[in-house]
């Protein structure tokens, strides 16, 4: 019941930003914001106390659909919120959390180098896993990543 | 310096050689990549539980005082210069044994984007060692075949694998030597566990 609790609470929170809210399965909730959204939305489940970021990760559904999303993932006790934030997979780019959520850096400069989704305005744009002769303009997460552009 | 000799004063010295080297080989451990899995079977090689260094096999912190380099792990991009940096700085005559299926194929990891493959994608491998990870009866069979190998007993220049069902095999070498006190050990271990 206090799972429920949550999950009504945070959509009451986000409603003024939800463009869609989608349950993938009990205790979750996925709320799609715009990027311009993002900042706002989070401010909201922060100032409330709701929960914390556990995690942002990427998803790339593909060339043809066009766009790549950037999923942020908020949890308080067993409930989970993700704010999904769709991008345009030509011009991929989300504002930074960074005002919110000082300790967003690592998880934004993974999501940078890992699907090459711009976080503007996050201090540090260093890459944090990839190996120092990683190629630039690559990304290995995305699913048109290929080892042949690796080189030798 | 190059020493002059007769045939058979090399020879002896040559005998001699082989002899220290079969005693006493120092070990140097680096892991490219691995989960730590075969490292702590390394470790427990080497400690008291096994206690290899009472038969003269010793971990060395340096590459430049090893004979033997032992490897864990795949070989990651970002590895694949430092395990090359620290076979070159290892004094001749080196060898290396491959542990762990990881360090054989890149096993669980083979094929990811920041993976090269096995140990011997890089640097030649004397000895491979499979498992996830390899018991340390396993890693002290490969040294075994390492040294049987260096005295001799296997001329081919193919690498020996570690097969349990002929764990121990080295063991029907003649006469008492390391490479027959490192066997007898490790079938003492066997039936302990």
């Amino acid at each position: 019941m206090e799972t429920d609790t949550c999950l009504q609470t945070a959509a009451e929170l986000l409603a003024p930003w939800a463009q869609e809210t989608i349950e993938p399965e009990p205790g979750r909730v996925d709320v799609v914001v715009a990027p311009g959204d993002l900042v706002a939305a989070a401010h909201a489940l922060m100032d409330a106390r709701w929960g914390y970021l556990t995690a942002i990760t990427g998803l790339d559904p593909g060339e043809e659909d066009g766009r790549l999303e950037a999923l942020y993932h908020f949890a308080c006790g067993a409930a989970i919120v993700t704010l999904r934030v769709r991008v345009p997979r030509a011009q991929p780019a989300v504002p930074s959390l960074i005002g919110v959520i000082p300790s967003v850096s690592f998880y934004e400069r993974e999501l940078m180098e890992m699907f090459g989704i711009v976080v503007e305005g996050t201090p540090n744009t260093d890459r944090l896993f990839l190996p120092e002769d990683w190629p630039d303009g690559v990304y290995p997460l995305r699913k048109d990543f290929r080892m042949e552009q690796l080189g030798g | 310096m190059t020493l002059k000799l007769d045939q058979s004063w090399q020879a002896a010295l040559d005998k001699l050689k082989t002899w220290a080297r079969l005693n006493s080989p120092w070990a140097i451990h680096f892991n490219s990549g691995s989960c730590n899995g075969c490292d702590i079977e390394i470790l427990a090689t080497l400690t008291p539980r096994y206690d290899v260094e009472r038969l003269g096999i010793k971990l060395q912190g340096s590459p430049r005082h090893a004979d033997v380099l032992i490897c864990t792990g795949p070989v990651t991009r970002q590895a694949r210069d430092r395990l090359v940096r620290i076979y070159e700085q290892m004094p001749e005559p080196k060898f290396v044994i491959a542990v762990g299926s990881c360090a054989l194929s890149g096993g669980a990891f083979r094929g990811c984007y920041n993976i090269l493959g096995g140990i011997d994608q890089v640097i030649p491998v004397d000895v491979y060692v499979p498992g996830c990870p390899p018991r340390p009866e396993a890693i002290i069979d490969g040294v075994v075949k390492l040294l049987a190998k260096l005295r001799g007993d296997n001329p081919s220049d193919t690498p020996v694998v570690f097969d349990p069902d002929s764990a121990g095999e080295a063991a029907i070498l003649a006469g008492e030597d390391p490479v027959e006190d490192l066997a007898h050990a490790q079938r003492e271990e066997e039936a302990i566990a």
